[in-house]
């Protein structure tokens, strides 16, 4: 089955040339027919090679053929399977048929129907790219491939202005980000001469190669300035939110389920790069964290369903990265994986509502959907439960060992990741109780048109809502359960680092506090929204709606300077400086070209005559000096 | 060996079948029966040719390899395309069409001759083999009087030249007793005497002026425009490839030892060269004499080849005279179709036959030396060569802003076939033969450029 | 006379120098006899010395008429196999030591020629009426 790798990928693919090829000609139906079937193939060989992964625990590299071979330089594209990448094919796949499913029903009414499953399979396609690849050039393929994808789903609908400038937001943000990836890659390839993971990471362990701790750290920050970009960090998350102009199944597959945890994938991949590199590996906590509080605060005052859940995302993937900066890669995983269920179920939820409210997004116009909605009611409030970590529910689960996590490594970050954890129980139901239950707030025509969405939306919803359910089980916290089957199961690539036991005692009083804490929050959720009243905000609740003015920030702090710049290159050094010598080359080539082509004069006498001029000149030179 | 004799023969063939067969499509058909025949006759020397094996013929007069006999192959395919291709164009320039064919096929001999000779008399007859028939065709238009002009203006610039190869070889057998190129390899740098060097000067001259190298290029542009134009397709690629494997054969062979006596007047040459054909190129209205300086400025590419003087530089020449051969007859094909041979006369061609503009795109970016075409992976060798050897840094460097110079006077093509309003008229009717036999021509260009192994590994 | 042949003998530019004297003295001769025939003998130019003489008989018309391009073309054919006897010359006189091999050879050599010769004159290139 391993060898078969190859298909996993190459069933999107071509999902995406026939689409993309026929966009014009393809119907509707026809399309997304296509494009799922693609999808459900791939998950398909995707599970045949997670249970032979999971019951040989092997990890191979399947080579394809010979990429670049150049000097010494030899890169291969290969496939690596192992356990995380197997893992990371369940998730894509699995979760992107379901929306690919989803997306049937939802796109139904947009004439360019053919063409966004081209650019979903494209994007799976890419996505399966990134992880599968077996050096950190495939994967930066993977990766670049998965930012196009995201730049043409984000401006999907382009003729709406700020639609495209967000698309263009989130594009260059993540050339930010790559820029950092890229001279991380530069950096091992320089120093190891290697990209593959394979002797990268044999070489790291087994040190031919000693460099300075610093190196280490240099080559791990970039890679991590990488994962900031895609993953929504601290400084680069501000796209994510804006990223909420595709159409909402896009948000719920790549920019909350899939793509946007490529970073955590690339610094669990990484791992044995960042034990050696403890800065690195502090920063990776502290910008998680930041990250976390921040993000949880902004939606704590948003009123548009999808910022909020963007801003949920931002958060989440600061706890993941909190958990990868504190060593525990496994646990970070499993937090990416119980929140692909989840957040992918948020998502499909609210575009289940927006759909019923005829694309309205402000959850003050909403309100006792409840009553009209029921499956996406009750699968949205299992969404709730498990992403604000209630007991039972998969969220719990991984939230919770990110907790334990973070308390052995520093209790002062504990209280801080719970803090953020609290403010997300807090705007989730906040957003649960404005949105299905109360009365309607909207007008009389959206509320004559509320209904529930057909069968390709719900089942999806009640599919993802099981997984959101069962999804935490296979991650026992060790006071209920020794053996942690997440664990077992990535033990042959993955350990957690420098990650301390804690005693039962401890762990059962943590449990205890967060969940006593996070009930409090809904309850205290449940009163604030009890009576709504949408007055003007004032004082820190104003700042938390304008995003702690971040993106004003950024305007003021670099886009303005360096537009300033740009203007006074553009008129000095371009137009004096570049635009001078190029046209100038251009002159004195057209000049002398004039000049020179005198010479052709058309008299066989005179062309006799350089001739043994020229050949005077030769013998002259050649007898009287020049030689080599 | 066999491939000498066969052109002669199918030569003299071709010459009465003119008596007696009157009409001219039959001839044409039968000249390009007899190229398969040709190209038949190499393969046969080339498939009964061991890898490594060298054969002497006629008393050590000639030495057979394995490059030479691939060379002489893929010459005769080359040519049998451009047979193909220009049929219809010959039959049209007058009414001896067997004999343009018969010359051509001669012409082939002195070709076969110039690859495998082992001894300096070989190759001044050879060369004469290869130029008195080109003097033919450069006049065969006779009514028209610019190719009379550049007929006699071919032949006294060549005798000329020929008088000064005679000089060269004269002084050479003066200095060493020999003709015999392999006996050469003996001449030493710290005992070479003024005779001998004067003669290697004397023949680095005579081929500079064969393969039009400044400053004995000034032929070049006047044959090459006033020649009929199918004949100046064969005389700038064919003929002038195997000009240059004759040169680097006497100057990687022989003199590669001595290299150092003879590189940098080499080198000025390739300089003057490079300049004088890629500048003088730009102000060209005409894109018949625009191709006449481009491939002034092509042989100064490839002469970094017989500079590099090592394995590079023969595979270097090997795929730069196929890519830029193929490249330069698609070119001219086109050209031919052409009413106007001004730049003027390709405006808006890409609104009338997007076909045909597409493959000039292809050709003259291959030309041009972009990535993903043969012309690309040509420069690249024979500048790969002369970057291993590693003495000519500021020759290289100055060849690639002549490279970028070049894309100017080839991208104006494309910029009047794409961008500029105008209705291109077209002489003749483009056939679906033709536009078949144009796309094989731009397949071969592309298939060069993405695996230039198929014709380096033999 | 001793330095020159010491030069003659040595691989120098130097080494030329006798074949610069002879050259120096050839141009000397053909200038210094001419010149002294201008300079010595006598002259007397009358206008009867310029027009031309032939046996006595007033001449008629230009002597350079335009020629039919027949003359030519024989003229050069007749070259051309002259030039093919002058080879066998050296054949006779190697007959017996190139044996077989070498009268193949030569019977190669004159059915080409001969085949050209046919060739021209299919072509009528030897027909004086056309």
């Amino acid at each position: 089955m391993t060898n078969l790798v190859y298909l996993v990928p190459l069933f999107p693919l071509i999902g995406f040339l026939i689409n993309g090829l026929g966009w014009r000609k393809i119907p509707k139906a026809a399309g997304g027919i296509i494009g799922s079937v693609a999808i459900l193939a791939s998950f398909a060989v995707s599970l045949g090679i997670f249970f032979e992964v999971k019951s040989t625990g092997a990890s191979t590299v399947v080579h394809l053929f010979d990429f670049i071979q150049s000097g010494t330089l030899y890169i291969p594209f290969s496939f690596q399977v192992d356990a995380l990448s197997s893992l990371f094919l369940l998730i894509i796949t699995g979760i992107g048929f379901l929306i690919h499913v989803y997306s049937t029903s939802y796109m139904h009414e947009d004439e360019g129907m053919v063409k966004y499953f081209a650019y979903l399979n494209l994007f799976v396609f890419s996505m399966l790219l990134l992880v599968l690849g077996a050096n950190y050039l495939i994967m930066f393929i993977g990766w670049e491939g998965v930012g196009l994808c995201s730049y043409l789903l984000i401006g999907f609908w382009f003729k709406n202005r700020d639609y495209t400038n967000a698309a263009k937001k989130a594009f260059v943000m993540n050339r930010i980000g790559d820029l950092g990836f890229l001279v991380g890659m530069l950096l091992i390839l320089f120093n190891y001469g290697t990209l593959s993971y394979q002797e990268f990471f044999g070489q790291l362990n087994g040190g031919q190669v000693q460099l300075s701790a610093n190196m280490y750290n240099w080559i791990a920050i970039c890679l991590f300035i990488g994962a900031m970009g895609k993953s929504a960090q601290i400084p680069l998350y501000t796209w994510l939110p804006d990223a909420m102009a595709g159409p909402t199944p896009v948000s719920a597959l790549i920019h909350a389920a899939t793509m946007v945890t490529a970073g955590i994938y690339m610094i669990a991949r990484s791992s044995a790069l960042y034990n050696l590199a403890p800065a690195a590996l502090n920063l990776v906590a502290i910008i998680g964290l930041a990250t976390a509080i921040l993000a949880a605060s902004i939606a704590i005052r948003q009123y548009d369903i999808k910022k909020v859940l963007a801003y949920s995302t931002v958060s989440q993937l600061g706890f993941m990265f909190l958990a990868l900066g504190v060593g525990a890669y496994t646990t970070a995983v499993f937090h990416v994986m119980t929140h692909a269920f989840f957040k992918a179920l948020l998502f499909l939820g609210s575009g289940s509502v927006i759909h019923a409210m005829g694309g309205e997004q402000d959850i003050r116009k909403m309100g006792g959907l409840n009553k009209h909605m029921k499956i996406t009611g009750i699968t949205f409030l299992i969404g709730c439960l498990a992403i604000s970590g209630i007991p039972g529910f998969s969220g719990f689960f991984s939230k919770d060992e990110i907790l334990a996590s973070v308390y052995a490594h520093s209790p002062v970050m504990y209280y801080m990741a719970l803090g953020a954890a609290l403010m997300t129980a807090f705007y989730m139901f906040r957003l649960y109780f404005l949105t299905f239950t109360g009365s309607f707030r909207g007008t009389e025509e959206q509320h004559h048109h509320l209904h529930e969405s057909p069968a390709a939306i719900t089942i999806p919803l009640i599919v993802l809502a099981i997984l959101s359910v069962v999804g935490g089980y296979v991650g026992l916290p060790p006071v209920i359960s020794e053996h942690h089957t997440l664990n077992t199961y990535l033990g042959s690539v993955l350990s957690n680092f420098n990650v301390h036991h804690l005693e039962h005692s401890t762990e059962w009083i943590l449990m205890g506090l967060s969940t006593g804490l996070v009930i409090a929050m809904i309850i205290v959720a449940r009163v604030a929204t009890k009576n709504p009243k949408f007055a003007e905000n004032t004082g820190l609740a104003k700042v938390l709606e304008n995003k702690w003015y971040v993106d004003e920030l950024y305007d003021a702090v670099i886009v303005r300077p360096l537009g300033v710049l740009a203007d006074v290159l553009d008129r000095f050094a371009e137009k004096m400086g570049v635009d001078g010598v190029v046209n100038g080359t251009g002159r004195l080539v057209r000049w002398s070209s004039d000049r020179v082509r005198l010479l052709q004069t058309g008299q066989v006498g005179f062309y006799i005559f350089v001739m043994v001029i020229g050949i005077a000149v030769i013998f002259a030179l050649r007898f009287f000096g020049l030689n080599y | 060996m066999k491939a000498i004799i066969a052109a002669t023969v199918l030569g003299v063939i071709l010459m009465f079948a003119g008596l007696f067969v009157k009409e001219k499509k039959s001839v044409a058909s039968l000249a390009v029966f007899l190229l398969f025949v040709l190209l038949g006759v190499n393969i046969w020397d080339l498939v009964t040719t061991a890898p490594n094996e060298t054969l002497s013929f006629f008393n050590n007069m000639l030495r057979v390899d394995r490059y030479a006999l691939w060379f002489n192959t893929l010459m005769t395919g080359c040519t049998l395309l451009y047979a193909l291709l220009v049929s219809k164009e010959i039959q049209r320039v007058g009414s001896h069409v067997a004999e343009y064919f018969a010359l051509i096929c001669f012409i082939l001999c002195g070709v076969y001759m110039l690859s495998t000779y082992n001894n300096v008399l070989i190759l001044f007859i050879g060369i004469e083999i290869l130029s008195i028939p080109q003097y033919i065709l450069a006049g065969s238009d006779k009514r028209n009087l610019k190719s009379s002009e550049a007929s006699l203006k071919y032949f006294l610039m060549g005798a000329f030249s020929t008088g000064i190869l005679l000089m060269g070889i004269t002084l050479l057998y003066g200095a060493t007793g020999t003709f015999n190129i392999i006996q050469y390899t003996f001449l030493q740098s710290d005992m070479l005497s003024p005779m001998a060097l004067a003669g290697i000067l004397f023949l680095m001259v005579a081929f500079a002026f064969k393969v039009s190298a400044a400053p004995m290029h000034m032929w070049t542009p006047d044959v090459y425009d006033g020649a009929p134009t199918p004949f100046t397709a064969f005389m700038a690629t064919i003929v002038k490839a195997s000009a240059f494997v004759a040169f680097m054969r006497l100057f990687s062979v022989s003199f590669g030892a001595i290299s150092s006596d003879w590189m940098m007047v080499l080198a000025i040459i390739t300089a003057a060269t490079l300049f004088v054909g890629n500048i003088t190129a730009v102000f060209q209205q005409s894109v018949k004499r625009m191709l006449a300086y481009s491939s002034i400025a092509q042989a100064g590419f490839m002469l970094f080849a017989v500079l590099a003087v090592n394995a590079t530089a023969w595979q270097g020449m090997m795929i730069y005279a196929v890519a830029y051969s193929v490249a330069t007859i698609g070119m001219f094909a086109v050209l031919m179709k052409m009413k106007d041979y001004t730049y003027d006369g390709f405006n808006g061609l890409a609104k009338k036959d997007p076909m045909l503009a597409a493959f000039t795109t292809v050709f003259l970016l291959s030309l041009a030396g972009i990535p993903l075409t043969g012309g690309f992976m040509a420069k690249y060798f024979v500048l790969l060569a002369a970057v291993e050897q590693g003495k000519m840094m500021w020759l290289v460097i100055f060849a690639l802003f002549m490279a970028a110079v070049s894309a100017y006077y080839y991208f104006r093509v494309i910029m009047a076939m794409y961008f500029k309003q105008g209705n291109a008229e077209l002489n003749t009717e483009v056939s679906a033969t033709d536009r078949f036999l144009l796309a094989i021509t731009v397949l071969l260009v592309i298939v060069l450029g993405a695996a230039p192994n198929l014709i380096l590994n033999i | 006379m001793n330095f020159l042949l010491l030069a003659a003998n040595q691989q120098t530019p130097f080494s030329y120098l006798p074949v610069a004297i002879q050259l120096l003295v050839g141009i000397g001769f053909v200038v210094l006899t001419i010149g002294a025939s201008q300079f010595l003998g006598p002259k007397r130019s009358t206008a009867d010395k310029l027009i031309n003489f032939e046996s006595g008989i007033p001449s008629v018309g230009n002597a350079r008429q335009p020629m039919a391009i027949k003359y030519f073309l024989v003229a050069i054919l007749f070259v051309l196999f002259d030039v093919e006897v002058i080879f066998f010359y050296p054949y006779a006189v190697n007959f017996k030591e190139l044996g077989q091999e070498g009268f193949w050879a030569v019977i190669m050599f004159v059915a080409f020629f001969l085949s050209g010769f046919i060739y021209i004159v299919k072509k009528g290139a030897l027909d004086w009426e056309d």
